[in-house]
């Protein structure tokens, strides 16, 4: 599971009260809100039915997201029209958007859901938007080509992928000022830590492999191989899934031996990947085939192949928890 | 055939010196891909033994010679392409499925005069038609040829997607006629 998303999502047990202006569902599935590069929107797929629920344009070159705590808002990076666009989930409506100073492209939110942090490309920075005021609350510098984010699950220690600089660099997020790095395989692009807030991993776009990082430390643990042209990593049961554009594959590694186990064969030119929230799914989203792979995080099976837009990347945490259990609360004009 | 790699542009040459400066960072980040597609009447063996060895390109119009070495061994093989005007491709062979009858490759070095791309990568893939017939895709991967933002009219997004549809239909429909012709 990655640690952004732990702190989230808490909202079980919803109660249905307000007739007429709410309603219970039947249950649904968690759902996964994938950036369409190419096609200039936001698909919302509903991972119970399988199919597209919803399809929000988004203009700008859609390509990073993350997600609230609360579910309630899915940010996402416009790399060519320079701007994060906050999209209410519920409603499947593009509640705001902010300008940034430059390229976005990795980003990540902050746990108490009072910030987001959003890599700048070029310049290169880490910016802090204040999501209620909807501004930028301040930024810092750090290594070049910075492309994901990551945050730990209590929110103190934000982590950038520096692609050009081959490195992480690590963020006090209180402060906001850059306190180390630690060096990486080549070309760091994606980056993910555990739900303990102890590691953080790297997919190295250059070196064909993972690095695993110790965030206490700084220290290098380990380098794990893994397909072509990795491009990030999702956690589950004990294990690493990488997705590797090249191969077409997904390589699983174990998170104890740092040993790979397996590679799978799924669509062409994998890019985001995510576990669910309960860690028995993980999910990779191909770019080239326009299609979401949800992979068994036991039996390492392939269980479905689920059509999205055109250009998926979902750079990022792209899975929002919906509350099932008792049946599912949502405004009726969503 | 001619003109299905591109020329020197007037102004070009100033604008790839800037390319090259930026070519550090190796590109923007919005990827582009293409797929173009071709049906052949042939059976899907006979095309795969047009197009199957990594070292063949003459199938391709505008390529005068393909030299290099390491056979059809991904992360091995090397070619060359020489073009008409003498510019040249380097790739690299990363994926190849003789049964599947697919291969995969990378430009490692390419003027972007000749092709305004970045970080390029394709696949060739055969598969069986209808009524025996073959079809053929190339699909390609790759970012525009100005890395940065704000990229000139000649190395931006829509540039590249051209210039690769353009040698892509060229070679499938000549690949068409050759494999139909030699039957």
């Amino acid at each position: 599971m990655n640690a952004q998303r732990q702190a989230g999502w808490q909202l079980t047990g919803f109660v249905c009260i307000i007739a007429g202006l709410l309603i219970c569902s039947p249950a649904r599935g968690d759902e996964a809100f994938i950036t369409e590069q190419t096609g200039d929107a936001v698909s919302v797929l509903d991972l119970s039915s399988k199919q597209v629920v919803a399809h929000i344009p988004v203009s700008g070159k859609p390509a990073g997201v993350a997600m609230a705590p609360d579910g309630k808002t899915a940010f996402v990076t416009s790399t060519e029209g320079k701007f994060v666009t906050l999209i209410d989930t519920d409603a499947r409506t593009i509640r705001a958007q902010i300008a940034m100073p430059d390229t976005p492209l990795g980003i990540a939110a902050d746990p108490s859901g009072r910030f987001v942090y959003v890599a700048g490309f070029y310049l290169p920075r880490l910016y802090k938007i204040d999501v209620a005021a909807r501004t930028i609350a301040g930024s810092v510098e750090i290594g070049a080509s910075p492309s994901g984010v990551a945050v730990t699950p209590d929110g103190a220690l934000i982590v950038t992928a520096d692609r050009d600089d081959n490195q992480i660099s690590l963020i006090d997020a209180k402060s906001f000022t850059r306190i180390g790095t630690v060096k990486t395989g080549t070309h760091p692009f994606g980056v993910t830590i555990d739900e303990k807030g102890e590691r953080a991993y790297t997919a190295n776009v250059e070196s064909d492999d993972i690095s695993v990082i110790d965030l206490k430390s700084r220290k290098l643990l380990g380098t794990v191989p893994s397909g072509k042209r990795p491009y990030a990593v999702a956690l589950a049961k004990g294990r690493g899934f990488a997705t590797d554009q090249y191969g077409g594959t997904v390589s699983v590694f174990d998170l104890a031996t740092l040993k790979p186990v397996k590679r799978i064969s799924v669509g062409e030119y994998p890019e985001g990947i995510e576990a669910s929230a309960d860690g028995t799914k993980v999910y990779a989203v191909n770019w080239f085939s326009n299609d979401v792979w949800a992979i068994d995080s036991g039996t390492l099976n392939v269980t479905a192949k689920m059509p999205v837009g055109d250009g998926p990347r979902a750079f990022g945490i792209f899975l929002r928890k919906t509350p099932a259990a008792a049946g599912n609360l949502h405004n009726p004009s969503g | 055939m001619s003109g299905v790699f591109q020329k020197s542009l007037p102004g070009a040459a100033a604008l790839f010196a800037l390319a090259l400066s930026a070519a550090a960072w190796a590109h923007g980040p919005s990827r582009q891909k293409i797929t173009e597609a071709v049906e052949i009447n042939a059976p899907p063996a006979k095309v795969w033994a047009a197009i199957g060895d990594f070292h063949d390109m003459s199938w391709l119009p505008g390529v005068t010679k393909t030299t290099g070495d390491g056979g059809n061994e991904p992360d091995t093989a090397k070619r060359q392409l020489v073009l008409e005007n003498g510019a040249t491709i380097d790739e690299s062979l990363y994926k190849y499925d003789a049964a599947g009858m697919t291969y995969s490759y990378r430009i490692d070095k390419v003027d972007v005069k000749v092709l305004p791309v970045t970080n390029y990568s394709a696949t060739l893939v055969v598969s069986p038609g209808e009524g025996g017939k073959s079809k053929v895709e190339w699909r390609g991967a790759f970012y525009r040829g100005y890395p940065n933002n704000n990229p000139p009219p000649e190395l931006n997004d829509e540039a590249a997607l051209k210039a690769v549809g353009k040698v892509y239909r060229a070679g499938l429909e000549n690949l068409k006629k050759k494999v139909e012709a030699a039957k």
